[in-house]
């Protein structure tokens, strides 16, 4: 997958989460938690679908490295790359 | 292998979302419940060509579709519903009314506040502290048991204002007698007196319909008319359950809904089982009257809490049933609903379950009966007279609560004893529902969804 197409994905599985997820002003490098008014129990949801499209399984001590959308590229490009 | 990745015992709120959650990411997920209706101690029941709801006087919690935060709209996302699927209805307006004292309150906080400006001028001011002090305080900070009688009684110093706002608060969450643990009540408050009472459209057979379908889109399946006999366990782990007739099904992890004294006999687990039985039941009665004869009675209420002894005593009762307080909830008041044919008034008490237990078959029903009309004329003294005009009328005990629910002794509240964390002697058995900690329809949810999340998602 390229960078783009996981950014997709991440923003996809965001707007399924949270169907008043807003995108327009959304700034790739600053937290999407505080950005999208997402709780933890939302963010758990990321995890979750990550792990069941691709069998990712995402420790919880790497759970900081998906805190902003670019990192959430960075970290899962290397581990999508043959998708 | 197990045949299910994972268990659910119990098709009542904190299973069916605890079971949602589970099959939505993918667990192959059975939900087996013994009655051959879901919703556990909100469900309903036919009788006579009347759907009669059981448990619900309103959901608490309301919140506009905006506030992400809100408990209810967090449920939502959780189950992955979208609030435009459901129809909800605010109340139209609450009563607590004391001997000589009443208070109003909507879902708007300042109408108590209001209220109580008026009611009790001298205590307006240490109100307005003691709210202040609740918006600051963490209700989901493990602190050991608080005292909110005391709390109160140092915030307030008005001991009937106390008692007034304790009422509703307790009667619809409190497991506990007498008094209430600080956390609890600080969790009632904002579910009561801040975000306020609604209710589904319709009756509860469609709130449980959305629930049910948006589990089995998710690939779940779910058994009627399966009472399960056993937690089958060995060499110190959870293989699956034992049904009464006999069939036994395996699961890698089990979760229990039944609470936890009856977790502890279907399993085995040692323990003072007596310890976890809450003392808290309640008979209700409802009673249906054409809606012609229905204008003589309080039409601006949604639910009246009322009290009439000198002191509120939230207990069981020494009799089997308390009808010096108790609450009057007419299911039609929300905002929005259409008339239906009859007029519905519901009246809840509290009720002793072992002098019900103890009733032989042949005198159950006319001492039933007996009280019925005791909780009915009790009922009657608040909001007018309507004995003549019912066309129907039925009312359930807490031994009819223990036999459809297992909630041991009828305790709707479960344990006042909660296992917060879930967990039992079995790494592969958890509890969820009113003995993990969450009450309420919504709060029921948000324990099947937190104990998932907790242990078996990660």
């Amino acid at each position: 997958m390229s960078r783009d197409e996981i950014k997709d994905v991440i923003l996809e599985i965001i707007a399924d989460i949270d169907e008043e997820a807003d995108f327009v002003s959304l700034d790739a490098n600053a937290p999407l938690r505080d950005q999208l008014d997402l709780d933890s129990m939302d963010f758990l949801d990321i995890v979750m679908e990550l792990r069941k499209r691709y069998k990712l399984q995402i420790p919880e001590e790497e759970y900081p490295q998906l805190a902003t959308l670019t990192s959430c590229v960075n970290y899962l490009e290397p581990k999508l790359k043959n998708v | 292998m197990a045949a299910y990745q994972l268990l659910i015992i119990g098709g009542g709120l904190s299973g069916i979302a605890a079971g949602i959650r589970a099959a939505r990411f993918g667990l192959k997920t059975l939900i087996i419940e013994q009655h051959g209706l879901p919703g556990g101690l909100n469900s309903f029941y036919l009788r006579q060509g009347h759907l009669l709801e059981t448990g619900l006087h309103a959901m608490t919690n309301c919140a506009p579709p905006g506030a992400k935060r809100a408990p209810l709209n967090r449920l939502l996302r959780q189950l992955h519903l979208s609030r435009k699927q459901f129809d909800f209805h605010e109340q139209i307006g609450s009563e607590i009314r004391f001997a000589g004292r009443s208070l109003l309150f909507t879902n708007d906080p300042a109408v108590l506040e209001a209220e109580i400006g008026r009611a009790f001028p001298e205590a307006i001011d240490r109100f307005r502290q003691l709210k202040q002090t609740i918006a600051a305080y963490d209700p989901f900070a493990v602190a050991p048991w608080r005292s909110s009688r005391q709390f109160l009684a140092e915030h307030l110093r008005q001991p009937e204002l106390a008692d007034m706002l304790l009422l509703p608060l307790m009667v619809y969450g409190n497991a506990e007698e007498e008094d209430m643990d600080l956390g609890q009540f600080v969790i009632m408050f904002r579910a009561v007196f801040e975000e306020g009472f609604f209710r589904p459209g319709g009756t509860m057979r469609e709130f449980l319909d959305l629930l049910v379908q948006q589990y089995r889109a998710f690939g779940g399946e779910l058994r009627y008319r399966c009472p399960v006999e056993e937690i089958v366990v060995e060499d110190g782990r959870v293989t699956g359950v034992r049904l009464e007739a006999g069939e036994v099904l395996t699961g890698e992890t089990v979760l229990s809904t039944a609470g936890i004294p009856e977790t502890m006999r279907l399993s085995g687990w040692e323990g003072e089982r007596e310890r976890y039985v809450g003392r808290m039941s309640f008979m209700e009665t409802i009673s249906l009257i054409p809606q012609s004869q229905a204008a003589s009675l309080t039409r601006d209420r949604t639910i009246v809490f009322y009290h009439n002894g000198p002191r509120l005593r939230y207990r069981r009762p020494e009799d089997y049933l308390d009808t010096s307080w108790g609450v009057i909830c007419f299911p039609e008041h929300f905002s929005g609903l259409e008339p239906a044919e009859l007029f519905q008034i519901r009246v809840t008490n509290a009720a002793s379950y072992p002098l019900w237990k103890a009733l032989p078959a042949e005198v159950y029903g006319p001492v039933k009966q007996q009280w019925t009309e005791a909780a009915t004329i009790a009922s009657e003294e608040i909001i007018g007279n309507y004995r003549p005009s019912i066309v129907y009328q039925d009312s359930f005990t807490p031994v009819t609560i223990e036999r459809y629910t297992r909630k041991a002794e009828g305790a709707v509240y479960g344990s006042g004893v909660k296992i917060k964390d879930g967990t039992t002697p079995w790494p592969n058995l958890f509890v969820a529902g009113t003995d993990q900690g969450y009450l309420g329809i919504v709060g029921a949810m948000l324990s099947g969804i937190t104990i998932v999340n907790q242990h078996i998602l990660r």
